[in-house]
Formats: structure tokens, C-alpha cells, sequence
């Protein structure tokens, strides 16, 4: 059925009104054979019959002309928004334009909004899935946070537990310190008795003195600032000092006590004498402690560089289970007596591999204790004459053979008072202060051949008043002695370093020899 | 010098970049403003290749961005002599888009040159595509980019590329 003629002719005309279209009719090479139509609105003008339309409407390239196609919403280059139509008719082509703006505006609102809806959805995904990620890493977070608090809280219980432990070990030194100074004091304390006491005093003391080097070395090593201080010494002389020492406590336990050196091991080696000294005096101290028949033998072997030291007892020895604890902090055997800070096997292992060496247990319960060590060490040269004499054990010598004078810088009355005892004694004169700023100018007025001085003293403190004393020009020792922790930059200000409690006939002996180099 | 001109689309998801590219390689210019492009946009652009002594004019389609292609669409890709493929770095998902109007092209018209841009380099904190997978995308199409329209990253030696792959593929006679 055909639609009335007026209503074609007013369709007709309101398209042709809204789409100006604009019509070519192009031959097979995309030439112009003709057109027809208002062409201004397309931006396709100059066109001339014969033209290659290819060249002002670039759409047309690689588009065939063979067959009927339809483009919607084409942007040409002259920016006209166009239906393209291409209408093959016996050889050649028309190409019809239609104007498309209004569609276009139309259409282009409608998806940009859907896109511009689109991306805000990706987008919310996105951080739907950054803020899974989030919470899930903040469940990994709360975990970890979660083991943390209970690896602190089980530090924290035996870190009580440690100091529980340590208040009854510092608590028997110390009663038995403080009651045998009371019955010294007595008046009806016999003269033997006194000496009886002051024995006992001073051996509870140098207990509680090896109790607060054992936690010091834990701390030092805890924060790594322990130190090694290597140098050439006699390593037979360690192991003649040794058994000097170990060979009476065994005797009077019944035990045969063995040394055994291989000839291959060098006379002399380059290491730290006083930390391996500490290592096998724990290691032998406990064999002769713990072993109630048989006997304890040290033996050492030397190879490739290596030294390998062998701590061998009879005693009850230590079960498997046992063996995997010994050597945790704050841990014992328990076959073993609990006495002791519990410290010393621990700092053994951490000052061996301090050394670059290695310590290993081989044990069956019943039948004794096998502990190895193996370190690196350099073969030296005999020690020098000064080493020598500065390992000489101190004796009568001790005493000053002229007169000359000390300063010493300390705020603890009793302190003072018992090094200017021995001081005095020893023929020396004497200048004392309880402050640094004092003590500096003192020392720059008098001059004395030494200074002693403490660490934590009033004014600027031990280690600024030495520097400054050698900034004054002051040119002779400055000993440091001091409760304090003094790193090594701290300890290079003095000559010499001794920690308090200092056995008194070496610091004697070291002040002796101090001012008569000088 | 031979002159040669060849018909070039540039396809991919919606909002992927692809008329900021066109615009970064046709006029040197960005701008940051998303308009969405509704049916297609032709632009030309000459480049001298040299080496092959041809002058080149590169007539590009910028077709509106979709995940997959319908006949409106394939009406606008037949003539082509290759294809740029444009996905959105930070939206990973729109490769999966390329690939199917990949497949689709390939069942359609064969085989042509093409390159694949991963756009929007320049957002980095909000990259999606770790060099593995973009190294497994590379050996996916004849080249792959990491360009940025905002800045102009590769965007010009992207096309360059595609030009010269359309050149040999002329040359070869196919």
C-alpha cells in the first residue's frame, strides 16, 4: 500500500530539509563524474569532474566500490558529522552524504553518559578489590601483630623469670656479705674470726663481681657491642694458668685432671686471650663442677689455621633433650645443680662465634660431656719484651721506688678512700677531687705524674675532662677507672681502662708501671 | 619516492585512549578531557619512510570504542591495511576486549599487520600489566607499546611501526 501523495511530497521534504544531502557520482577509479546537491555544510568543496575524491574525502580509500554500504557517523577531516551511503549502479558508484550532526549530538550524549557510568563502575570496582587487598593485609597485619605481643609477653614472663632468678642469686652473695661484715664489726669478734669473715666477704664479693661480668658480656654481646681485642700471647702459658687453676678444685674432689697439647699447636697466636681464657675457664669450670668421679681433661689439637680445644668430663653428662636447651640464654641442664646466672655456656657460644669459631656438644647421660670448640688463629712470633713485662704477675714490686704523685678524680668517698690506702702506701702523693671541672684544674696546677679518674663524676664526666686535659696540653696517663660501659672511641680518650671492681694489685702494678715509663 | 596510502583503524574498549593517541600522533596534542567517540573519526597524516623510499599517508579510522564488534562496526574496518589494537594499562581488562575484536577481525577480514598500544603509561601507580604479561602481549600481535597519549610516550614510534609493517606487507605483494 502506497502512502498518499501530499504526506510522500511533506516526508520527502522534511528529510531533504534536516539531512541536505549531497550526492556524487564517482567511476570505478573513484573519479567525479557528477553531483549533485548542497555541498557547503560537508567541507567537500573544489570538486571537479574527473577529480580523485579519494584525495578530499579520505574515508572513500580502500572502500570498494562494488557494493551497497552504509556508514553511520563519520567525522571527515573537515569535521562534518555524515551518513555515507555508496550505491553501485553499472560500473560506477554514487556516494551520498547525508548530514548527521543533530543524531550525532543526540547519540554522543547518550553514550558518554553510559561510558562516563561504565568507568565509574570500573573504577569502583577497582577499589572494591584495593580495598579487599587493604583488609586482608590488614588481617596479615593484626596476625603478625598478634605473634609479636605474645613474643613479647613470653619475653617479658622470662625476662621476670630471669631477674626473679638473678634477685636470689645477688640476694645469697649479698646476705652473706652484709651478716659477715656485722660479725666483723661485733665487738666480741675474735681476731681470727674477723679474718674468717673477710675472707668470706671477699670471696662472695668476687661472686657477685663474676655474676654482673656475665650479665655485662650477655648485654654487650645482646646490643653487639662487645669487642674482641686481639694480640700476640702465650697460648701454652693459658693452658699451664689453666690447669694451675683447675688442677686443685679437681684434686679436691678426687678428679684426675689432664692437660694435653699437640705439638703442632703453635707457641704463640694472635687472638683474644682474655675472652678465650673466659670460654675454657666456663667450659672446664663446669666439667670439674658438675663431674663427682673420674676425671676432666682439656686437649688441643692445631690445623690449617684452626684451633680445636676439647673440654672432656666423666660427669653425668647431658640427655639429648637437654642438648638442643644448654646453650639458650637463661637456660640449665637439668641434670645440673641450679646454681649460677645460667649465662655462662650461653656467652661461651656467642664469644666463640664472635671469633669466627664453633662449639659443639657430644654427650651421652651416664657418660660424660664432650665440648669442642674450633676458632681461627693466626701462628705468631714470641711476644715482645713490654708484653712480657705486662703480663708479669704483680708482687711486692708493686710499690712506687720514688716519689711522685697521683690525682684521682672520684666521688666515692669509700672509693677514694681505699685507693689513696693503697696509694699512700705505696709512696705515692696524692691530690683528689670529687668533681671533673675541679679536677682539671687541679691537674693543669699540680701537674701529677697520673690521673685516675672515674667516669661518672660530677661536671663534664670522666671522658670529656680527659680530652680536655689533653687539649690543655697535659702529656702524662690518664687511667680510667669506672663502673661505666665505655665503648672503644670512649676508652681511646685514656691510657689505660679498668672496670670497677679492679683487682687492686694490678691496677697497683699497671699505675706503678704507668708512671715509671714516663 | 613511491607514494602509498593505506587505511588504518584504530580499535579497542571504550575510554582506552584510542582518540587521544590519533590526536598525540596526528596534532601533538592531549587533551585530558574524555569525550566519547560515537561512530568513527577519519584523520590523515603523512609519514616519509625513508629506508623504503616511500611517502606515506596514513588515513585513520578512530572507531568508537567496544569490546565487540558488530556489523555497524565491521562495516567500518573492510579496506583496511592494518590495525592499531588499544588497551588501557591501568584497566587490564580491556586487553581481554582487544583480543576478542582480535579474534573477531581475524575471522572476518584475515590476517593484517598490527601493534598493540598499552596506554596511559604515565599513570604508573595505578599500572595493572607486569612486564611478564606484557612481554606474552608482544609476542601476541606484530609489536606492542607502552605509550602514553599525555605525554606522547612511543605513540609516534607505534605507528611508525604498523607504517612500516603495511609497507613491507605492500611490498611483499600481498
Amino acid at each position: 500500500m502506497e502512502l498518499p501523495v501530499p504526506v510522500v511530497d511533506y516526508l520527502q521534504s522534511n528529510f531533504l530539509e534536516e539531512t541536505r544531502p549531497f550526492c556524487l557520482l564517482l567511476d570505478s577509479d573513484y573519479r567525479v563524474v557528477d553531483s549533485w546537491g548542497d555541498n557547503s555544510w560537508c567541507g567537500l568543496t573544489g570538486i571537479e569532474p574527473g577529480s580523485d575524491m579519494r584525495e578530499t574525502a579520505p574515508f572513500l580509500v580502500g572502500l570498494p566500490l562494488t557494493a551497497v554500504q552504509r556508514f553511520e557517523f563519520i567525522e571527515t577531516v573537515g569535521r562534518a558529522i555524515v551518513h555515507a551511503h555508496l550505491v553501485p549502479d553499472r560500473g560506477s558508484c554514487y556516494v551520498v552524504l547525508l548530514d548527521a550532526r543533530l543524531a550525532h549530538a543526540a547519540q554522543q550524549a547518550k553514550q558518554q553518559s553510559v561510558n562516563e557510568h561504565r568507568l565509574l563502575h570500573a573504577r569502583q570496582r577497582k577499589f572494591i578489590a584495593r580495598q579487599r587487598e587493604l583488609i586482608s593485609d590488614l588481617i596479615e597485619t593484626r596476625s603478625q601483630l598478634e605473634h609479636h605481643r605474645q613474643d613479647a609477653e613470653r619475653s617479658s614472663a622470662e625476662k621476670s623469670r630471669f631477674i626473679a632468678s638473678m634477685s636470689h642469686e645477688f640476694r645469697t652473695p649479698l646476705a652473706s656479705i652484709i651478716n659477715y661484715a656485722e660479725l666483723a664489726a661485733a665487738a666480741d669478734t675474735s681476731a681470727n674470726d674477723v679474718q674468717k669473715c673477710v675472707e668470706t666477704i671477699s670471696r662472695s664479693a668476687r661472686h657477685l663481681t663474676s655474676l654482673v661480668e656475665a650479665l655485662l658480656d650477655d648485654a654487650r654481646l645482646d646490643a653487639g657491642q662487645l669487642e674482641l681485642y686481639e694480640h700476640d700471647f702465650d697460648l701454652y702459658k693459658v693452658f699451664d694458668d689453666l690447669a694451675g687453676m683447675m688442677a686443685p678444685l679437681a684434686a679436691e674432689k678426687g678428679l684426675a685432671f689432664a692437660t694435653m697439647v699437640d705439638p703442632e699447636v703453635p707457641d704463640v697466636v694472635y687472638a683474644d686471650e682474655m675472652r678465650l681464657r673466659q670460654v675454657l675457664i666456663n667450659l672446664l669450670g663446669n666439667a670439674v663442677k658438675f663431674t663427682l668421679e673420674g676425671s676432666v681433661e682439656i686437649a688441643a689439637t692445631y690445623s690449617a689455621g684452626r684451633l680445636q680445644i676439647t673440654v672432656a668430663d666423666t660427669g653425668p653428662g647431658i640427655s639429648a633433650v637437654d642438648q638442643e636447651r644448654v646453650f639458650g640464654a637463661f637456660e640449665r641442664g637439668s641434670a645440673r645443680e641450679k646454681t649460677g646466672a645460667g649465662l655462662g655456656l650461653t656467652i661461651s657460644l656467642r664469644l666463640v662465634k664472635l671469633m669466627n669459631g664453633e662449639v659443639s656438644l657430644e654427650s651421652v647421660p651416664g657418660e660424660g660431656c664432650r665440648f669442642c670448640i674450633v676458632i681461627p688463629v693466626a701462628a705468631s712470633v714470641a711476644p715482645s719484651a713490654l708484653d712480657t713485662d705486662m703480663l708479669a704477675a704483680p708482687g711486692a714490686d708493686a710499690m712506687a721506688q720514688k716519689p711522685l704523685s697521683v690525682l684521682i678524680c672520684d666521688d666515692d668517698r669509700d672509693m677514694v678512700a681505699l685507693i689513696e690506702h693503697y696509694l699512700h702506701r705505696s709512696g705515692y702523693g696524692l691530690i683528689t677531687s670529687s668533681d671533673t671541672t675541679e679536677a682539671i684544674e687541679k691537674t693543669l696546677k699540680y701537674k701529677p705524674d697520673l690521673v685516675l679518674m672515674d667516669c661518672n663524676v660530677p661536671g663534664i664526666g670522666g671522658v670529656a675532662a680527659a680530652r680536655q686535659l689533653r687539649e690543655e696540653g697535659f702529656r702524662e696517663p690518664i687511667v680510667a677507672l669506672t663502673a661505666s660501659n665505655l665503648d672503644a672511641e670512649e676508652q681511646s680518650a685514656f691510657t689505660r681502662f679498668f672496670r670497677k671492681p679492679a683487682p687492686m694489685q694490678e691496677l697497683l702494678t699497671e699505675i706503678k708501671h704507668l708512671t715509671h715509663e714516663t | 619516492m613511491t607514494r602509498l596510502t593505506s587505511k588504518v583503524c584504530v580499535v579497542g574498549d571504550f575510554a582506552v585512549g584510542k582518540t587521544s593517541v590519533v590526536e598525540r600522533f596526528v596534532s601533538n596534542h592531549f587533551s585530558a578531557k574524555y569525550l566519547s567517540t560515537v561512530g568513527v573519526k577519519i584523520d590523515t597524516k603523512e609519514i616519509e619512510q625513508s629506508a623504503l623510499g616511500v611517502t606515506h599517508k596514513l588515513v585513520v579510522w578512530d572507531v568508537a570504542g567496544s569490546d565487540r564488534f558488530g556489523d555497524k562496526e565491521f562495516a567500518y574496518l573492510r579496506g583496511a591495511s592494518g590495525y592499531i589494537f588499544v588497551a588501557d594499562g591501568t584497566r587490564a581488562l580491556t586487553i581481554e576486549s582487544v583480543k576478542t575484536i582480535q579474534s573477531q577481525i581475524g575471522d572476518k577480514y584475515g590476517d593484517a599487520p598490527s601493534v598493540l598500544l598499552l596506554n596511559k603509561r604515565d599513570l604508573t601507580a595505578e599500572w595493572e600489566v607486569n612486564d611478564e604479561r606484557f612481554e606474552s602481549l608482544q609476542a601476541s600481535f606484530n609489536g606492542a607499546f607502552k605509550t602514553s597519549a599525555k605525554t606522547g610516550d612511543e605513540v609516534e614510534d607505534a605507528f611508525k611501526r604498523l607504517a612500516q609493517l603495511i609497507v613491507e606487507n605492500e611490498l611483499r605483494g600481498k
